[in-house]
């Protein structure tokens, strides 16, 4: 290093105009001329669609390692276990991909794509077909020792409302007679999320609590 | 246990109506000025240089008697007052009061906290008297007079926050009776939140020693939004748990009246309730920020109006300080005026 200012102020945002709309910074508005806006967006209660419209997030605690859940979520086999209706899951003929009955709605296509180091793990999913997987349930499991300062995990677990939510893109391949649309449930997910949330922090915990493997043995094998 | 009723109210309003200008004026910058401008209410009334608390409080009191007939008023069990700022530090305004109005309850008590949710805090106290002895009326009063006279000091004039304040007093009428039943009520301390606001002199030294330093109400800067957080969450809450108590869904209430620090918490209750704002009357602009006053100011202002019918069902939920306090009452009405 040699002695050069580290003080990057005058160079942050030099490429771009001054007066560009959207940015709020306290170079152009003081605490003063933040806190009403501030203020005015303190309310005591939210619409569900300015929280839960345009994404869906619920959060929780599980006392039981991250690691450990980390571990569980990958296992494609875990939603077997955790979700409220995904069930009877095989693999199809392409590798990663599965097959499983949502027994709300019919076929549900899903890949998992999990990274140990940041611990993600995530769902891509469609109802009916394979070949584009529009439907991804994000989820990420932190250390609750570094968020919480206690032991165990935080799971966070975030849906974007894809517009294929809104229309089915391939009616074609809905099976006939079926009436009902995944997205029809969107305004749904919260709650719904919330308790499959729930249902993996019981089976964790009490695994954990009890000695048990958290993943147990039958899902990897 | 007895029913006790809410059988008239009246308020006073101090004859110095304030506009917002005389705060703009005095503001330290042109863009407090312009906050001033925008964000205070239009108008607030001050307490007269030689009003004490306890004429304020004879004022409210004195449609009642002309309406209830002095006889009424007289034989009352119990008086309960609650003033922001005592003529004497060391007593309330019940004392006095009693000795000008005439009259020896068996209680007398200057009830000092609740804040701004004072009011249900005294009909509550006034209830459990009643209903466990022979008590059977109450008179409740509940004087706001720190406007006109600390936010008008002259280095505390100059401040944002007081052009807020507004003095006024309210008082009301209990007894033991089925006519305009007090339904339910809730009143909840929160210890926690007891030291969030102060009494402030700079430079420092007790408000009664002599010094150069002006006294104001502060609140813990640092805390401000936890305080506004509070504020957002209490007086729903305990609202929606006299709803529960009584059983009724928030919908079924006709008048929600609340205390009125500013306009934004106003929005936030009657949403978090899902009331429109015509089921939520307010006298924010006229008076600013009343206190332990706002209730009975705006429960009479509506009444004398016409607004709020007899068999209707009002809600009075409020927050103290920075969120010690929070209590929560429902009445069916039987107080509108003859005639209307």
């Amino acid at each position: 290093m040699t002695n050069q200012t580290s003080n990057q102020a005058g160079t942050a945002l030099s490429d771009l105009p001054a007066d560009l709309p959207g940015l709020v910074r306290i170079e152009t508005h003081d605490r003063e001329a933040i806190m009403p806006m501030i203020v005015d967006g303190m309310r005591s209660v939210y619409p569900h669609e300015q929280i839960f419209g345009k994404y869906c997030t619920v959060n929780d605690y599980v006392n039981c390692p991250p690691d450990e859940v980390f571990l569980y979520l990958s296992h494609t086999l875990s939603l077997e276990e955790w979700t409220y209706s995904l069930r009877g899951f095989d693999r199809t003929d392409e590798p990663g991909l599965w097959l499983a009955t949502d027994r709300l709605g019919g076929a549900t296509y899903l890949r998992t794509v999990a990274h140990a180091d940041a611990r993600t793990v995530d769902y891509h999913c469609a109802w009916d077909q394979g070949k584009h997987l529009w439907m991804v349930y994000l989820m990420r499991v932190l250390d609750a020792r570094t968020v919480l300062d206690v032991d165990g995990s935080v799971v966070l677990w975030t849906n974007c409302h894809h517009p294929f939510y809104d229309e089915n893109p391939y009616p074609e391949t809905a099976p006939e007679g079926r009436t009902e649309w995944v997205g029809d449930l969107w305004d749904t997910f919260a709650p719904g999320h919330q308790l499959e949330m729930s249902n993996l922090k019981a089976i964790c915990e009490y695994r954990w609590a009890n000695n048990l493997p958290v993943t147990p043995t039958w899902m990897s094998e | 246990m007895d029913t006790v009723s809410l059988i008239d109210i009246a308020s006073y309003l101090p004859e110095n109506r304030v506009s917002a200008d005389y705060f703009a004026r005095y503001a330290a910058s042109d863009r407090l000025a312009h906050n001033v401008m925008f964000r205070s209410p239009k108008y607030r009334h001050h307490v007269a240089t030689d009003e004490k608390a306890v004429d304020m409080a004879e004022r409210a009191v004195a449609p009642l008697i002309e309406r209830q007939g002095s006889e009424t008023v007289s034989n009352v069990d119990i008086l309960i007052t609650h003033t922001q700022l005592p003529d004497v530090p060391v007593l309330g305004s019940g004392g006095d009061l009693a000795r000008r109005l005439g009259i020896t309850p068996d209680w007398v008590v200057d009830l000092h906290n609740g804040g701004c949710a004072a009011f249900v805090y005294m009909i509550k106290l006034a209830r459990q008297i009643m209903q466990t002895s022979d008590a059977s009326s109450a008179l409740i009063v509940s004087v706001q007079n720190g406007a006109g006279q600390f936010c008008t000091q002259s280095d505390v004039r100059t401040r944002p926050e007081s052009a807020i304040p507004g003095d006024g007093a309210g008082a009301c009428l209990l007894a033991k009776s089925e006519d305009a039943p007090v339904l339910g009520l809730e009143c909840r301390t929160y210890p926690e939140f007891a030291g969030d606001m102060t009494g402030v002199v700079d430079p420092p030294r007790k408000y009664w020693e002599p010094g150069t330093g002006q006294f104001r109400i502060a609140f813990t800067e640092s805390k401000i939004a936890k305080i506004f957080a509070r504020g957002n969450r209490l007086v729903p809450e305990v609202a929606m748990a006299v709803c529960k108590q009584i059983g009724i869904a928030p919908s079924a209430i006709d008048t929600l009246v609340t205390n009125q620090p500013n306009r934004l918490f106003l929005r936030n209750w009657r949403e978090a309730l899902e009331l429109p704002v015509e089921r939520h009357p307010d006298t924010f602009d006229e008076c600013g920020n009343l206190f332990g006053a706002a209730i009975p100011v705006t429960l009479d202002t509506e009444n004398r109006a016409g607004r709020i019918a007899n068999g209707s069902l009002v809600m009075m939920s409020a927050f103290a300080h920075a969120g010690d306090f929070a209590g929560a009452g429902a009445i069916r009405w039987g107080a509108a005026p003859v005639g209307a």
